[in-house]
């Protein structure tokens, strides 16, 4: 097996990936740094991201006011020294990529311009028209062509972690272009693999987000945490999943029910104004329209659509200067998917999985349970998203616990020394036996394709935006069985050149894993509390017994082990989550008593 | 890292042909054959500035044959040529130029080629006026 | 996994270095509804019919760049293609022209990739600024002189519609030359010059000859035709200043 030595690996080429790569070397030039991705780098689904990137700029805005949103945002389930630390470092880290090049919108009189987001009090979302992630991303990976000392092995799919002496000492990888494996050998490895979207059927995100790097942590040892929380965003396309960016209604959209009535106004986010108004009706979070997007089905008053109900997003009112102007890729996908021109017609959306607020544990340092692994962006959870992310809270936690992670992981790498070559090759060739098994059996008889399809059939019926204890036992039941029958899979194709039949059967053995993560830690948190909501018995957040974060533990040859894990309050102690005129009331009197701090 | 071996063999495709593959690449070659007419009539009145150069008789004789039938003809043909090339230069202008602002939008790029027409025609048409014009 | 009815014939170009001396058309019979993306379609054969053939997808919006073919012979992105507009007739899929297959939809873009990394494709600013300086000012104007350049998704669309790089890979080609392009004309940026040591090169913006299929086929309206045509002026201008000025023009 080749081996390539390096100080640093980074396994991910997304915007934490690119931006630790960066970090790592320009913390120490003389390090090597191996950055490994199964796409090339601007493929990477942080391409897809849309509306923006919060940062506080504005003068009637402060770091208290992010951080304030972001806890009670998260339903109190945030780590809130990571999330103090994380509003502090979120504006400078955008400048950082306006320094690099990124095309920020901007203001007449050439200042960065910033436009308003849900769950947001001030607007602080730093955007790129509607193209944000996809400028983040094109000027990470273009900066990054800057350091010479950056290896990149792009198509190179990761099949395990080297782990020997109690610590992470590599991973090993197979070019897809051959079929052959490397064996990347390094004193400290960053996982920067993105999210697990793809355990759901109906969702916005890449077929490259399988959740490889959480399920990799994961058979290490490494828990996954607060898994249950998987974020549904409330405006995507019906049948695909194709996402219409939160931005949409921060520009001042409507969501409307058949009767064209701003439904949100009957759950608490209201009253409805004409102009929008940040933390009231359409920039209420996304659970929460989630959730009542769910009701209006419930009381028959949702459009139907072959797909499903649906609510119409209606941008018309925008015009459609405003609308090529700041959302040219909704017009885009409007007309070309749909035949819909939005300044014209209201877009038919519901709610579609968006995004893994839960992840591979690592704590304000990057840094995972497993020594020498460090952890980045969505694949991990850093205690910032809690129980429901903010929109415009994710494109900046890629960049500033990128940055923190190569910074750390390079620290790391100048204290260790590589272990015993030949203890490693002998680990790294039974990694390689382990992947090779998968499509070297002939007696395998289960299709991959449609073990992944009845996953995400069961995931969106267990697990959805509503959730039941015998539904949810129900999905656990069905994924053991699929854990059953991925070990009889079959893999089709025998070849070894750009043999993406094997990459897929491997891609849904991570997807189950990480779905019976989900599953089962949302089968034991017996309370609702943001994303995760249920209807027997448990529909009040209970502090009492489930302030605490889920850990979630690889087992043998059975279900996770679940355990918990206190949260880190430092100032903001559990409060009612209120938005709307209910919002301002509990704003008003929480300024009348003492200050927590 | 080719030291093991591997099964790649990528697969290079001809090119032989490759004009026939779209209507656009046809178009685009007729554009670059109305060049070789061009450079033809350069080269007839070329000639004609050869015998003006070798006395009156002579050049007479030149502007003679091009008062001929066939002559006439290749001159009705050359004029389709020539308005086909000058469109498809025109067409091809508004790639060559930075974007042009108007009141603050861009100029669109069908518009810089109907102003490039326009532009021509009337000049085609003065420089007929003059010189019908000094005719007497 | 469809109730539709409709059932459309998809020709695959199939090649396998392993087992194909050179490329053939296989035939699938797909059943699709009238939203389906020719990705779609090619997904329902890698998932129900033969799990053996191979490209490259993601996002399914048009944004990765990823799914760029040949879709009955034109440059598209098998994502941004419905298969209702081929319907009743066939449809052919083929890699992308101009590339080496490395096996059925998948080709070596090894030459795109080195290339992009030649262009010095990142802001080398005028002044180094501190990141307490805040951000460079650029006025929505200025933007606007680069913003249409730097929303290339690195499809190669253009690439495989310009018969130039198709005779000769030397050619720097579109798309590059666009992004080449995007960083000249950021008014941050003082680079322009040392990129323009390949810009003025014979496999820079001359070897271009405005065939403009390259615009054509652009699912992202950033026209490299005119990226890099208008720069030939600026490049001969360059060229002929260099006798009066020792490092040429800047504009």
């Amino acid at each position: 097996m080749e081996v390539f030595k390096a100080d640093v690996a980074i396994v991910g080429a997304g915007g934490a990936g690119l931006r630790a790569a960066i970090a790592a070397v320009e913390a120490d030039p003389s390090l090597s740094v191996a950055l490994i991705s199964k796409v090339y780098p601007m493929r990477s689904h942080t391409v897809a991201a849309e509306g923006g990137a919060a940062g506080v700029v504005r003068d009637d805005d402060s770091l208290d006011y992010h951080f304030h949103d972001t806890v009670a945002g998260g339903d109190w389930l945030c780590d809130q020294d990571v999330v103090e630390y994380f509003v502090a470092h979120c504006a400078a880290s955008l400048t950082q990529l306006e320094h690099w090049g990124c095309p920020w919108s901007r203001k007449p009189d050439g200042h960065v311009n910033v436009r308003a987001f849900g769950g947001m009090k001030v607007e602080r979302t730093w955007f790129a028209a509607d193209r944000s992630g996809f400028h983040m991303l094109h000027t990470l990976f273009q900066t990054s062509i800057k350091y010479p000392s950056i290896r990149r092995f792009d198509e190179y799919f990761c099949t395990d972690l080297v782990v020997e002496d109690g610590r992470c000492q590599g991973v090993v990888a197979i070019e897809v272009a051959t079929g052959r494996f490397t064996f990347i050998q390094a004193k400290a490895v960053i996982l920067a693999t993105g999210g697990a979207g793809r355990v759901y059927r109906e969702n916005t995100n890449g077929g490259i987000v399988t959740g490889d790097g959480m399920s990799l942590a994961y058979r290490q040892g490494a828990p996954l945490r607060d898994m249950e929380f998987m974020q549904f965003h409330p405006t995507c396309m019906p049948g695909t999943g194709l996402l219409f960016t939160e931005a949409c209604r921060g520009e001042g959209g409507f969501l409307l029910n058949k009767d064209g009535y701003r439904f949100l106004q009957d759950y608490g986010l209201g009253p409805a104004e004409e102009q929008p108004r940040n933390k009231f009706m359409e920039l209420g979070p996304r659970d929460r329209l989630s959730q009542a997007i769910w009701h209006e089905e419930r009381k028959g008053r949702t459009i139907d659509t072959p797909y499903g109900a649906a609510v119409n997003l209606d941008l018309r009112h925008l015009g459609r200067k405003k609308l090529q102007e700041r959302l040219p890729l909704i017009c885009e996908l409007a007309e070309e998917y749909m035949g819909i021109d939005p300044a014209q017609e209201c877009i038919p959306v519901r709610p579609g999985i968006h995004y893994t607020m839960g992840g591979i544990y690592a704590n304000l340092e990057t840094e995972t349970p497993l020594p020498g692994l460090y952890a980045a962006g969505e694949c991990a959870s850093n205690g910032i998203h809690g129980a429901n992310r903010l929109g415009s809270n994710s494109l900046v936690d890629i960049i500033v616990f990128g940055k923190l992670a190569g910074e750390r992981a390079a620290e790391y790498a100048r204290e260790v020394q590589h272990s015993e070559p030949t203890t490693l090759a002998k680990l790294a060739a039974d990694a390689e036996q382990r992947a090779l098994d998968v499509v070297n059996r002939t007696d395998g008889s289960e299709k991959h394709s449609i073990l992944r399809r009845e996953m995400g059939q069961s995931m969106e019926s267990g697990c959805g935006i509503y959730r039941t204890a015998d539904e949810m036992q129900s999905t656990c039941d069905k994924l053991a069985e699929l854990r059953e029958r991925y070990g009889n899979v079959n893999v089709e194709d025998k070849s070894t050149v750009w043999n993406s039949d094997w990459l897929g059967a491997l891609e849904v053995g991570y997807l189950l894993e990480v779905a019976e993560a989900v599953a089962h830690s949302a089968l034991n948190r017996k309370e609702s509390r943001g994303a995760h909501q249920r209807l027997d018995g448990f529909e009040q957040r209970d502090d009492a017994n489930y302030l605490k974060h889920t850990l979630a533990f690889h087992t043998a040859d059975g279900p996770p082990r679940i355990e918990y894990q206190d949260v880190v309050i430092t100032r903001s102690q559990p409060g009612t989550r209120a938005y709307g005129a209910a919002g301002v009331a509990e704003d008003a009197q929480a300024a009348q008593e003492p200050a927590h701090d | 890292m080719s030291a093991q071996t591997d099964k790649r063999h990528p697969y290079r495709r001809p090119m032989r042909g490759w004009w026939k593959r779209d209507r656009y690449y046809i178009r685009y070659l007729a554009m670059e054959a109305t060049s070789i007419l061009i450079a033809l009539y350069a080269l007839i009145l070329l000639f004609g500035l050869l015998r003006l150069g070798q006395g009156e008789a002579a050049f007479n004789g030149w502007l003679e044959a091009l008062r001929s039938a066939p002559s006439v003809a290749l001159h009705v043909l050359l004029l389709l040529v020539f308005v086909y090339h000058s469109y498809s230069w025109f067409k091809v202008m508004p790639k060559t130029l930075p974007a042009i602002y108007w009141r603050g939008a861009k100029l669109p790029q069908p518009v810089i080629t109907r102003i490039g027409v326009c532009a021509a025609v009337i000049v085609n048409l003065l420089v007929i006026i003059l010189l019908t014009g000094l005719q007497p | 996994m469809t109730d539709g009815n409709k059932i459309i014939e998809m020709e695959v170009l199939r090649y396998r270095p392993e087992q194909d001396q050179e490329p053939f058309y296989q035939s699938y019979e797909v059943p699709f509804l009238d939203d389906w993306s020719v990705l779609q379609g090619l997904q329902y054969i890698k998932d129900d019919l033969d799990g053996t053939l191979s490209f490259r997808w993601s996002c399914r919006m048009a944004i990765c760049g990823s799914c760029g073919m040949m879709i009955n012979g034109v440059p598209g992105l098998g994502c941004r293609s419905f298969l209702r507009n081929y319907y009743p007739g066939k449809l052919r899929v083929a890699a992308l022209e101009h590339f080496p297959i490395e096996r059925d939809l998948v080709v070596v873009v090894d030459d795109f990739m080195n290339k992009l990394a030649q262009i010095k494709p990142y802001l080398i600013p005028k002044q180094v600024r501190a990141l307490d300086q805040g951000e460079y000012l650029q006025t929505p104007r200025q933007l606007e002189q680069y913003r249409q350049f730097s929303t290339c998704i690195n499809c190669m669309l253009c690439y495989a519609a310009c018969p130039q790089y198709g005779m000769n890979t030397d050619f720097t080609g579109p798309g590059i030359l666009a992004l080449m392009h995007r960083y000249n004309a950021d008014s941050r940026d003082d680079g322009r010059a040392q990129r323009m040591e390949l810009g003025h090169a014979d496999a820079g913006v001359w070897g271009c000859t405005a065939v403009g299929y390259c615009s054509e086929v652009c699912p992202k309206d950033v026209d490299p035709a005119h990226a890099i045509n208008q720069n030939k002026m600026g490049s001969a201008i360059d060229y002929f200043l260099r006798f009066v000025k020792p490092r040429g023009a800047s504009q």
